[in-house]
């Protein structure tokens, strides 16, 4: 299994020397509902390199934000597990993997500030020292001044960024990221995609990003896993192989366009 | 956005309207548009409720009154708070009580008032008692519905961040349902003081309703209006305490 996984998932030579960060050990997952049980993931598996930023995406209710949540430690899957670190996640361990959620979910009373401190807070971590740690954080993410504004005084766009900083607040290797610009417009949403490949550039973790968009996907990652429609199956893992930094312009090229084409055709043979 | 300039004109509107409104009674005993002898003028009216608060007797009476309301708060508000969160945490009991509470906050508490004074006799305890009934079924369910108004995504945030059960209580329910706990402790507040008042009127040896039976017993309207403003008074001055602690707790619920 891990054989013609490694011929599927190993772009390079030297990658396949470097031990992964995150493995997702035949993970298979059912749910029950009134009507009998339903199968949402089927024997997934995944070696993800550190340092990768790697994209997951598929037809909508494949399960990829399933499997995201049981990256997280925050669903059990049925069979099957998930290593980070040499070590298995049977619940959540924000000291290696940091989630960021599809709505900011930042807590609307608390400031800006407190907010990305909350899960140093949650540590006691002294708030002198949380604080000085968000602080940077939030100038980091672009928002200097705006540390003491409660998330209704933040636009759509500015509550993600608070949400990305407080995903990086407790600087875990790992960074689960699920659909976390879904609900933002597209101009800030590609404005928000430069900002984190900016910040990963600085802070090199590994990130596994759920999204539903294909162009997004294809500008933000090393590698797309595609899955299948329910039950989610992995279909293919491609490659993204545009150099980095990325920029605006490459979205034009007759490669991105291919890349983006290959990773529809799959897509659209599901659903 | 109020600036202190329109906030201050509303003020002075709000002073003319109060004003406006004795004036207007002022005129209507005066100018024999109502029975002078059943709507005292105010004139009349306002310095006796000033005797009254200077009288030994009618301060006894009013001492009685807001210890019954203060006592019936106390247990009150714990008990519906631990009904109701016992409701919501416990789907079983929630789905098995909830209904009962929703069927019994219905109906009108004062057609109880008989079997209370069975069981209570017609003192200090047969008032808490009633106060506590009245102000309970509001309290849990209120309890019960900040309880369900917790945000999920809240909830998954700070379990995802490895916040203990502690934590999430104190960081997420906490926040997320003091303002609506709040405001059904204003609402049950209400209840409570209308419970207690309602029962000293119905038999009663001393406080506030006892006082207001009495006199409208004997016609004295003079006195009658004078408690029923000090009365008025005193539960404004409750209800907007707890709307501005209400405000407080639930500024971030703002837009």
């Amino acid at each position: 299994m891990s054989l013609h996984l490694a011929d599927r998932a190993t772009p390079s030579p030297a990658m396949a020397a470097v031990k992964p960060e995150i493995i997702v050990e035949g993970i298979t997952h059912s749910y029950q509902t009134g009507r009998g049980p339903v199968l949402a993931l089927k024997d997934i598996d995944l070696s993800i390199a550190p340092g990768r930023f790697v994209g997951l995406v598929g037809p909508s209710g494949c399960g990829k934000s399933s499997l995201l949540m049981m990256m997280a430690g925050l669903t059990r899957p049925s069979e099957g597990r998930v290593i980070v670190r040499d070590a298995p996640v049977t619940s959540p361990a924000p000291d290696r993997i940091g989630v960021v959620f599809q709505e900011s979910s930042l807590l609307p009373w608390r400031t800006a500030l407190e907010n990305v401190a909350f899960p140093l807070k949650l540590r006691g971590v002294p708030r002198a020292e949380r604080e000085a740690k968000a602080e940077q954080l939030l100038h980091l993410v672009g928002l200097k001044g705006f540390e003491n504004r409660h998330p209704h005084e933040l636009s759509g766009g500015m509550k993600q960024r608070v949400a990305i900083a407080r995903g990086f607040c407790q600087d875990p290797p790992v960074l689960l990221m699920d659909e976390p610009f879904a609900a933002l417009d597209e101009q800030t949403r590609m404005t928000l995609g430069d900002e984190l490949l900016r910040i990963w550039d600085q802070h090199r973790k590994t990130v596994v990003f759920v999204t539903h968009g294909l162009t997004e996907a294809v500008y933000l990652c090393d590698e797309v896993v595609v899955l299948s429609g329910r039950p989610g199956e992995v279909l293919a893992r491609i490659e993204i192989d545009l150099p980095r930094p990325r920029t605006w312009e490459m979205m034009a090229t007759e490669h991105f366009g291919r890349l983006r084409e290959r990773i529809w055709s799959l897509i659209r043979t599901q659903s | 956005m109020s600036t202190g300039r329109t906030r201050g004109a509303v003020a002075l509107a709000q002073a003319a309207i109060v004003l406006s409104l004795f004036l207007l009674w002022e005129a209507a005993s005066r100018l024999g548009w109502a029975d002078a002898r059943l709507l005292p003028p105010p004139s009349l009216v306002l310095p006796r409720a000033a005797a009254l608060l200077s009288d030994l007797v009618f301060l006894g009476h009013l001492w009685i009154t807001v210890q019954e309301v203060l006592l019936a708060a106390v247990i009150a508000v714990p008990l519906g708070v631990g009904i109701g969160l016992t409701l919501a945490e416990s789907p079983y009991l929630g789905l098995a009580f909830k209904p009962f509470f929703h069927f019994v906050a219905a109906v009108p508490k004062s057609v109880f008032l008989p079997v209370f004074i069975l069981l209570f006799g017609i003192g200090f305890g047969q008032k808490v008692a009633f106060g506590v009934f009245q102000a309970l079924f509001v309290l849990v369910i209120a309890t019960a519905a900040a309880v369900a108004a917790v945000p999920e995504e809240l909830l998954r945030l700070a379990r995802a961040n490895g916040a203990t059960r502690r934590q999430i209580w104190a960081e997420i329910h906490w926040n997320a349902m003091l303002p609506l706990i709040l405001e059904g402790l204003r609402l049950g507040m209400i209840f409570n003081i209308a419970g207690v008042i309602f029962a000293e009127m119905y038999v009663s040896r001393a406080g506030l309703g006892q006082r207001f039976t009495s006199w409208g017993e004997s016609f004295q309207m003079p006195e009658l209006f004078a408690g029923v403003l000090i009365a008025a008074g005193l539960s404004i001055i409750v209800n907007e305490t707890l709307r501005a602690l209400e405000r407080r707790a639930g500024a971030w619920r703002v837009a």
